[in-house]
């Protein structure tokens, strides 16, 4: 993306020529993690993994804004893309080498904001899990240690009073990536034993989304009302078998070089169906907790694809050193067609849902997360210790357990329990 | 759950009492309440800004500093503050946006650019400390003078100077961590040089105001510290490059403005 790279330069050849209106934040950071299961696809039992990401904004006048982000990511276990290209679409399979965050022109006169470019768009107030969250396409490498990645387009917002008017529109779209295949976090069916299995090239959708948002901000209570007409960023998975290499068309040519010709296959598609999603979300401060709700009704044209609702139930108090989260979230299925999906957001409901994270001092922290599936098949708990150093460093220390049945979404990764480890220099 | 103990003067924010020597004693300066309205009045401004450097002590000594930039823009009681994290690097834009009301207790949101979102903070999270300080976040709040009952409870030098020493109580229709508060300011300059903060009949909280200077008219603390007295622990606030009448615009106060970096 030569034209990127040379608007992202542009940003930040003019952001150095008045520091006074720059800021910027960045960090360095490495991280291992140990697995000490080897998966039925995977016996690597060590990732390392590295990140340098640099943000820079400049605000030339008053009414306008520039945001450019950069990249650059390394890993032991084929996480990240051998080429050295910068890539701006964050569209492939593994994460790309040096990459641009984000790239935003931000207008700004009176109550009125457009944001143009790549950018992150949040929506929704839930933190367990966002039905409305429609333009947050996450990175799944790692099902349960995800990061965002940026959407393409112009995002209006309008200000009038209490009320808030959002429209989005994303003429490209991006999808969450996905486990990779060969690599733990795609655990595959005891049925796959033996034989290959190919990711194959899959077409993304072509069109664009729209999503549109009223919002409100009362003392009592904040509410929003929602609509996205676009793409499911999670996919439907198409499982097929076939003898024919040729046809499967990998997304990385590598998958076959250990199929002969005229062996079987087993080849992956992944469908990302148009969908519609009708979404409300609420936050109601009461006397002891904060309430917060939030709900999507999810409808699509495209065949083999599920209708439902999801939901989120929410109570959060912070009290003394302790931020209390805790809920359920629970989904309702009014046309089931998908026989199979990957879709974390509907994997993570019918599931209890905590966290709770204890500041000790400025510059220790604990925290400790988890969901438990109602019908006991699946269980994923996380507790974490945090240690700040002086102005620049932090280290950071996690254990991961994860049981349940392999037919259950969290169950499946029962083999993924791990310790991680993770040092960042901020800047 | 939203009050300060005293009238206006965010603990954070303005700090600094009128110039004074002027006739203070004036209209019955042993009514409680309208010394505070004169020690409100004296830091009038339309807006204000400056850089602050928050040091966090505890009993072994300093364990951390913490930088913020503050703009507050805006009449007493109806003003509106955003505070941005400048350092360590890692909170760097992360911002708090408080919208004070006359009549009740502020709002307040958070926003948290490692995850895009901004998060009210509701009533009841408020006397909880702010970014590991010793302020809450309902200390960070503007208070109107009319939000509190005020009683004079006699006179008592703070540091060799003569101070009016008062009792605010929060009114019945406010919510408050604390459920009083004595405040001490001075009789020569209606300076705020000390508060502290009660629950019940504990003090738990102990503001003290320091490095008085007049910048541009308005006696202000360039020193704030909080100790947090069940805790044992202390925030020193050290304010720099203040000014009061900077042009401001009411836009840059809003939800959307925040996430602005």
């Amino acid at each position: 993306m030569t034209r990127a790279a040379a608007v992202c330069a542009l940003v930040l050849w003019t952001a150095g020529a008045s520091a006074q209106t720059m800021t910027q934040r960045g960090f360095l950071e490495g991280a291992a993690f140990v697995y000490p299961q080897a998966a039925s696809n995977d016996d690597v039992r060590l990732v390392s993994e590295f990140l340098a990401r640099e943000e820079v904004f400049f605000k030339p006048a008053p009414w306008i804004q520039f945001a450019g982000g950069v990249d650059f990511g390394a890993s032991s276990h084929d996480h990240v893309e051998d080429s050295w290209r910068l890539d701006f679409s964050d569209r492939t399979p593994k994460r790309p080498r040096l990459s641009i965050r984000r790239l935003t022109a931000t207008v700004t006169r009176s109550r009125f904001t457009l944001d143009v470019g790549k950018q992150f768009i949040r929506w929704g107030k839930a933190d367990i899990v966002t039905p409305t969250d429609r333009f947050a396409p996450r990175d799944f490498l790692n099902v349960v240690d995800t990061e965002l990645l940026a959407v393409t387009g112009a995002r209006a917002v309008g200000q009038l009073g209490q009320e808030t008017f959002e429209v989005v529109w994303l003429p490209r779209f991006t999808p969450s990536r996905l486990p990779l295949v060969d690599q733990r976090w795609a655990p595959l069916p005891a049925l796959a034993g033996g034989i290959p299995v190919v990711d194959a090239k899959t077409p993304l959708p072509e069109g664009s989304q729209t999503g549109l948002r009223w919002g409100h901000v009362g003392s009592a209570i904040e509410y929003s009302l929602s609509f996205f007409d676009g793409f499911n960023h999670l996919p439907n998975v198409d499982v097929r078998t076939t003898i024919n290499a040729e046809l499967a068309e990998p997304a990385e040519p590598v998958s076959l070089k250990t199929v002969s010709a005229g062996s079987a296959l087993i080849v992956i598609r992944r469908i990302y169906p148009s969908i519609r999603a009708y979404g409300v979300d609420a936050a109601v401060p009461a006397r002891w907790f904060t309430i917060k709700g939030e709900a999507a009704y999810f409808t699509s044209s495209s065949p083999g694809t599920d209708q439902y609702v999801l939901y989120v139930l929410q109570l959060e108090r912070q009290t003394g050193e302790w931020v209390l989260v805790g809920g359920y979230a629970g989904e309702a299925v009014t046309a089931r067609r998908a026989p199979l999906t990957f879709a974390p957001d509907r994997g993570m409901t019918r599931a209890i849902v905590a966290r709770a994270s204890y500041t000790i001092d400025p510059n220790r922290s604990v925290a400790f997360e988890s969901a438990v599936r109602q019908n006991g098949n699946g269980v994923y708990a996380k507790a974490e210790y945090s240690q700040a150093r002086g102005q620049h460093w932090r280290a950071t220390a996690a254990c991961v357990v994860i049981a349940g049945s392999e037919d259950d979404f969290l169950g499946q990764y029962r083999r993924n329990s791990h310790f991680m480890v993770a040092l960042r220099y901020s800047f | 759950m939203n009050r300060r103990p005293m009238g206006r003067v965010g603990l954070v924010a303005p700090v600094g009492l009128a110039l004074a020597l002027l006739p203070l004693a004036v209209h019955g300066a042993d009514n409680a309440r309208q010394i505070v309205e004169e020690a409100q009045k004296r830091t009038d401004a339309k807006s204000h800004r400056y850089e602050g450097l928050l040091q966090v002590f505890d009993a072994k000594g300093n364990i951390g500093d913490k930088r913020w930039t503050f703009e507050r823009i805006g009449a007493h009681g109806n003003s509106k503050a955003v505070l941005r994290f400048t350092a360590p690097a890692e909170v760097k834009g992360v911002a708090l946006l408080v919208v004070n009301h006359p009549d009740r207790a502020s709002d307040q949101w958070m926003w948290t650019p490692a995850l895009e979102r901004d998060r009210r903070i509701a009533l009841q999270d408020r006397s909880t400390r702010f970014f590991g300080t010793d302020f809450s976040f309902e200390d960070l709040e503007e208070r109107d003078v009319n939000q509190y009952d005020y009683r004079l409870e006699g006179e008592e030098p703070v540091d060799g100077a003569a101070c009016w020493k008062i009792q605010s109580t929060p009114k019945e229709s406010k919510s408050s961590q604390y459920t009083r508060s004595i405040v001490w300011i001075r009789k020569d300059t209606y300076s705020i040089v000390r508060i502290d903060n009660y629950i019940k009949d504990q003090a738990v909280r102990r503001l003290t105001y320091g490095d008085y200077e007049n910048v541009q008219g308005i006696w202000t603390a360039r020193q704030l510290e909080m100790a947090d007295l069940r805790r044992g622990s202390r925030t020193r606030l050290t304010l720099d490059k203040l000014a009061y009448n900077v042009p401001l615009k009411d836009d840059d106060f809003t939800l959307q403005a925040i996430r602005r970096q």
